[in-house]
């Protein structure tokens, strides 16, 4: 496993993979140009996650914006974080939004109701 | 490590990948696999694609509540603009309209500073405005003065003036700054100014005097160039764009010493408009804090060339008024009055 540290730009969120700790944060908005592109950094350090022997991961998603594309990579993320779970491992995941968007607080609730073994917690943030 | 290239559907086209091969084969327990497979990623798909759908109608209901608050915005963006316009034109009235031009292109510097300049500065004074404005009903007295300040003032606008301020009766403005045309045209496009000032004020004696005021205002005028002190004076608070200096007085003084109904003007001014005007020279004038005797000339008439934007006819006394000024009438107008005028003269022969 490998640390993983991404700058925010305008259009992508900033991501960080601390792998010692087994720690992952999306952070700001997502529509890349090239979801591929951008998301094909981020699921190998998953796969590399779920195949090793770490046996927790604390995840943080503070996402403001993201577009359907986006959202179609990130249910690849709660994929493999949730076969981790069926492997053993423990994954705990903040799903943070901001006091008034209603869209990505329903968004965390599809989430959670689509992977209800995961332990994910809502949590609103000024 | 080779960089993975994700693909959003892999598993979907992997799962079609495999189709042609496993339904050809025709084994079935291959194919229950498969249908398994292809039936757990359908459900994935089908779930997935609920959410999408949804998500894309929440940002969608988003972006309509974004516009409207755009909409919204843009109507009180609208009101505010309408109400500084409204503004800007009650400033316009209190301001130089060059003033105002420059701050609205952000042009104008706000701060207390001042620069040396050489301007031409002119005065004017009604006479005997006190014992005038004693003699005439208050509200008959801001009438003709209203239309002698609008008169004055939308000559000296049309020259490019800056009106500096109205003291009580009498007017201050320069030429030079903020808008200059050069020296020499600032000094001529004064002189033009004032000579129009007069001609126009003597109509309008001729109309006042028809209405019933004996003895319509007689202005006199002075007109001085020279290096003065021009900016914002006052304080961060409080400002004021105007000018001084002993050549901003020598003017007034030029002015209190002009006759009435007449222009005189100092050397400096005389010599930068020579080819305009006739004047005859008058006596020197001396003035605490400057250092020369100044030179003064009374315009009497303009140039020769200048003839052409004389008044025609100018005739005023017992039983008959008339001025004439051709500069002032469009060709229409000329045709109809001059049709008007063989008339009177007919009749009058009769």
């Amino acid at each position: 496993m490998k640390d993983l540290f991404i700058d925010a730009t305008e259009r992508t969120p900033a991501v960080r993979f601390r792998a010692e700790s087994c720690e992952l944060s999306l952070e700001g908005e997502s529509y890349p140009e090239d979801v591929a592109a951008f998301y094909g950094d981020v699921i190998p350090v998953l796969e590399s996650w779920s195949e090793s022997d770490a046996v927790r991961i604390h995840v943080l998603v503070r996402l403001i914006y993201i577009n359907s594309s986006s959202m179609k990579a990130l249910y690849r993320i709660f994929d493999i974080l949730d076969n981790g779970r069926e492997l053993g491992k423990t994954v705990s995941i903040r799903w943070c939004y901001l006091v008034d968007d209603d869209v990505m607080q329903e968004l965390g609730e599809d989430f959670k109701d689509r992977f209800p073994d995961l332990d994910l917690f809502l949590e609103v943030v000024e | 490590m080779e960089k993975k290239i994700f693909d959003l559907y892999d598993r979907e086209k992997q799962l079609l990948g495999e189709g042609p091969q496993v339904l050809g084969h025709g084994d079935p327990v291959e194919l229950a696999r498969f249908a398994r497979r292809l039936f757990e990623r359908f459900a994935a798909v089908v779930r997935e694609n609920e959410d999408l759908t949804k998500h894309a109608d929440r940002q969608e209901r988003r972006l309509f509540k974004l516009n409207q608050s755009l909409k919204l915005q843009a109507r009180e963006l609208d009101e505010k603009k309408s109400a500084l316009e409204a503004l800007s034109d009650k400033l316009a009235k209190y301001l130089p309209p060059q003033i105002l031009k420059a701050m609205f292109a952000g042009r104008h510097d706000i701060t207390v500073k001042t620069q040396r300049k050489r301007l031409t500065v002119f005065f004017s004074d009604i006479k005997d405005f006190t014992q005038t404005a004693e003699s005439l009903q208050p509200e008959a007295l801001t009438a003709y003065l209203n239309e002698y300040f609008s008169e004055m003032t939308r000559i000296a606008l049309s020259y490019g003036a800056t009106i500096d301020k109205y003291i009580g009766d009498a007017m201050m403005v320069f030429f030079g700054d903020p808008e200059s045309r050069g020296e020499a045209e600032d000094a001529r496009a004064c002189v033009s100014m004032a000579l129009e000032m007069q001609d126009r004020l003597q109509t309008l004696r001729a109309v006042w005097h028809a209405r019933g005021f004996q003895q319509p205002f007689v202005v006199r005028m002075g007109i001085n160039t020279g290096f003065c002190n021009v900016g914002n004076f006052g304080s961060d608070e409080r400002l004021s764009y105007t000018i001084v200096g002993g050549e901003v007085n020598v003017a007034a003084r030029l002015e209190s010493k002009a006759a009435p109904g007449h222009i005189l003007i100092s050397y400096e001014t005389y010599a930068l408009v020579k080819d305009l005007v006739k004047v005859e020279e008058r006596e020197l004038v001396k003035m605490k804090g400057i250092a020369r005797d100044i030179r003064t000339f009374e315009i009497i008439g303009r140039s020769e060339s200048q003839l052409s934007s004389e008044p025609l006819i100018w005739q005023h006394g017992a039983g008959v008024s008339i001025c004439i000024n051709p500069g002032d009438l469009s060709f229409q107008d000329r045709a109809e009055l001059a049709a008007r005028l063989i008339a009177t003269a007919e009749r009058l022969s009769s």
